[in-house]
């Protein structure tokens, strides 16, 4: 730790950083456009300037490293002349199409310039005239004009994905921020350029012209594609998701999300989604209150568990289920003593970034809290085959994703021969057709819990959508369940719920919503 | 809790015979008032010369001055279309959250347009502040005040009904805005 004098206030830094990161970790804000924290240093955008005692010309904070007595000036008439050229330099050629523009309200130009620049331009010249709207991959568009030339993406393309797209071409006034020839920029971390853009220059194709960013409500959040938990932030607005971004975690993901986390929240609010639970009459599924049907699954569950079976119960639980409702289905399990219970999930391709091969979120928090076949139960292959010979009542399937696991034909054979088929989903297919008693689920935007990611780490997920009136949670319908079978209390609170689970799982001990805040904990041995 | 009382005084409950020639006289004034006015036009009418201020709508409709807020407007541009770019300052700006803009794109030269532009007149309160919120001058204060409809349905306005040629707000209400937010004095 060094001590330096910022504006004739005196604090400590860390000793081995820039200038810069030591000011804004310092809470003292310098504007600045091409720094950023996961990116090499650029120095080209030249707003970050500063006064350092000591130095005849004004420094770039970026670039300047810290040293022990350093007397800096952010708010010098020097500093603030200088910050105000910069402005009107970068503005000389900016299109000002801030009211089409996607950035608009978001825009570091907008900002700085607002607060650190001029109020008129006094340049008659035309602006340059650049492409507009060029597509240069299959999930953004570039618009040359707006490009100030920060080089953020470009140090993003060599840097984090190595895959080096983008670069500016041509010199001084002239330079332009392009693809190279045949080279579109379709990586799998593509979109995370239009979020460290700090103007509207490259833009998503996804959120191309869709709604003005100052609508958006921001709700933290976990991207439930799968295993590795990146940190994102759910913004949403007339009850549905416009968009998810990144949220920055150093221990996850960085300030980074791939584009198929990204994309992958349109289901969320599908108006295909499964509302009313359903319950088979001959060979249709019409649909039925809430207290029918998790009584028809009470029922079902007795009378197997009755006859001195529980073998002849099995269950899937998703791994895309919140700790907490993993939780009671364990419950359910202990109470019933079932040995086939098994939480498959969809094993894909991972990439050794952040992309993982388990395509669900919570898997490992299913394995921490033992949802596993158990006294020589079978796992999920093996259900299937017990369910195909007619040796299983009941069959309770939650998320039908897994359906991927098998051909349609596998699940088919296996869920007709089965009397009592419990399925649990968004949509009625793939899985539902086959259930005498089909349970709307909630997405992971409507619910509020925690995952654990692949490396143990707990999060938490906040509700940001609202379900539709009187629809039940996975959560209320395990626990409904629960109280139809044994006495207790079995309320569905997530927070509570929690708390108990962490008395119960020793992994868990000392965790509480509290304690996990914004950027979760990593669980105990 | 304290409580303040304050005495009133009320004049004393009138006797018979004084509070009938009081409401009489009063009466009596009121037909006076009514009569004098009705001799008064029916002179005029007689004469050829009315003297009656009514005016008799919708045959007859008085000219608004420019600053007159009536309902919101798209100004329509000379090939048809809006000049409205769906930016969404006015959706932000309205203070009852009256107006829904869904944006969409176009291959035109300003590639961003209202794809649905609802202004939902029942809540709408006149206030102006989306005419002065727009950066493109694209949705006005019209001189146009029928907004009665049948249903509530009705009286939301789609981007079709809500379109006005620019000639007629040229000469009504963009003499006030040009006057009002473009002079030096504005600023």
């Amino acid at each position: 730790m060094v001590k330096i004098t910022v504006d004739g206030r005196e604090i400590e830094v860390a000793g081995d950083t820039m200038l810069l990161p030591a000011l804004i970790e310092a809470g003292i804000h310098v504007p600045h456009y091409c720094w950023h924290p996961k990116l090499s240093i650029d120095g080209s955008c030249r707003m970050c300037q500063v006064e350092v005692e000591g130095s005849p010309k004004l420094v770039i904070a970026c670039n300047t490293p810290v040293r022990e007595g350093m007397v800096v000036r952010t708010d010098s008439p020097r500093v603030i002349n200088a910050r105000r050229g910069v402005m009107e330099l970068l503005l000389v050629n900016h299109p000002i199409d801030c009211p089409i523009c996607d950035k608009a309200g978001e825009c570091l130009l907008q900002d700085y310039s607002y607060n650190f620049g001029t109020r008129q331009s006094r340049t008659e010249e035309p602006r340059r005239k650049l492409e507009k709207r060029k597509d240069i991959g299959p999930r953004m568009i570039l618009d040359q004009e707006r490009c100030i030339l920060c080089r953020r993406c470009v140090r993003f393309c060599r840097e984090i994905t190595k895959t080096n797209e983008l670069a500016v071409f041509n010199m001084g006034d002239r330079s332009v921020l392009d693809v190279l020839p045949d080279t579109p920029l379709a990586n799998d971390y593509s979109m995370n350029t239009a979020d460290i853009c700090p103007v509207g220059a490259l833009e998503t194709k996804d959120f191309h012209h869709k709604l003005r960013v100052w609508f958006l409500k921001k709700t933290p959040s976990v991207c439930p594609s799968c295993s590795n938990g990146c940190n994102i932030t759910i913004q949403h607005y007339r009850n549905q998701i416009w968009r998810l971004m990144p949220r920055r975690n150093d221990a996850v993901n960085d300030t980074w999300m791939c584009d198929h986390g990204r994309l992958n929240y349109a289901f969320a609010h599908d108006t295909e989604r499964l509302r009313l639970p359903m319950l088979r009459r001959g060979d249709k599924l019409e649909p039925c209150g809430w207290d029918d049907a998790v009584n028809r699954v009470t029922e079902a569950l007795r009378n197997a568990a009755k006859r001195g079976a529980p073998e002849r119960i099995a269950l899937l639980a998703s791994a895309h289920f919140t700790n907490e409702e993993l939780y009671l289905l364990g419950q359910l399990a202990r109470v019933l003593e079932l040995r086939h219970v098994d939480v498959p999930v969809v094993v894909g391709t991972g990439d050794g970034f952040l992309i993982q091969p388990e395509k669900a979120a919570n898997f490992t928090g299913a394995r921490e809290l033992g949802l596993a076949p158990r006294n020589g139960g079978r796992d999920v292959a093996g259900i299937l085959e017990l369910a195909r010979t007619g040796q299983l009542d009941v069959l309770y399937v939650c998320g039908a994703d897994i359906a991927r696991l098998f051909e349609t034909s596998v699940w088919q054979e296996a869920l007709r021969a089965v009397p009592t088929v419990v399925v649990q989903d968004l949509f009625t297919e793939p899985l539902g057709r086959f259930a005498h008693v089909l349970l709307p689920s909630l997405s992971w935007a409507e619910k509020s819990g925690t995952f654990t990611n692949r490396k143990r780490r707990v999060q938490q997920i906040h509700r940001a959508l609202d379900p539709p009136e009187g629809q039940l949670s996975d959560g209320e319908i395990f626990a409904r369940i629960l109280a139809q079978l044994v006495e207790g209390d079995w309320r569905f609170e997530p927070a509570a719920v929690f708390a108990k689970l962490c008395a119960e799982f020793p992994a868990f001990s000392g965790l509480s919503f509290t304690r996990l805040g914004l950027h979760g904990e990593q669980l105990g041995v | 809790m304290a409580t303040r009382t304050v005495t009133v005084q009320r004049p004393a409950p009138m006797d018979a015979p004084q509070g009938v020639v009081r409401s009489g006289a009063a009466v009596l004034k009121g037909m006076w008032i009514a009569s004098r006015h009705f001799w008064r036009n029916f002179w005029g009418f007689v004469r050829g010369k009315p003297t009656v201020f009514t005016v008799q709508y919708p045959e007859e409709r008085l000219q608004q001055p420019p600053a007159f807020r009536g309902m919101p407007v798209l100004v329509q541009m000379e090939n048809g279309k809006e000049r409205c770019v769906a930016c969404g300052l006015c959706e932000w700006a309205c203070p009852t959250d009256c107006i829904t803009i869904y944006p969409a794109e176009t291959d035109d030269e300003i590639e961003r347009y209202p794809r649905v532009f609802d202004i939902d007149m029942s809540r709408c309160m006149f206030c102006g502040l989306c005419e002065e919120a727009c950066p493109e001058e694209a949705i006005v204060m019209s001189h146009r005040v029928e907004i009665a409809a049948f249903s509530r349905r009705g009286t939301v306005w789609h981007k079709e009904d809500l379109l006005v040629p620019l000639r007629e707000l040229e000469t009504t209400r963009f003499p006030h805005i040009r006057r009002t937010y473009e002079s030096p004095a504005a600023e």
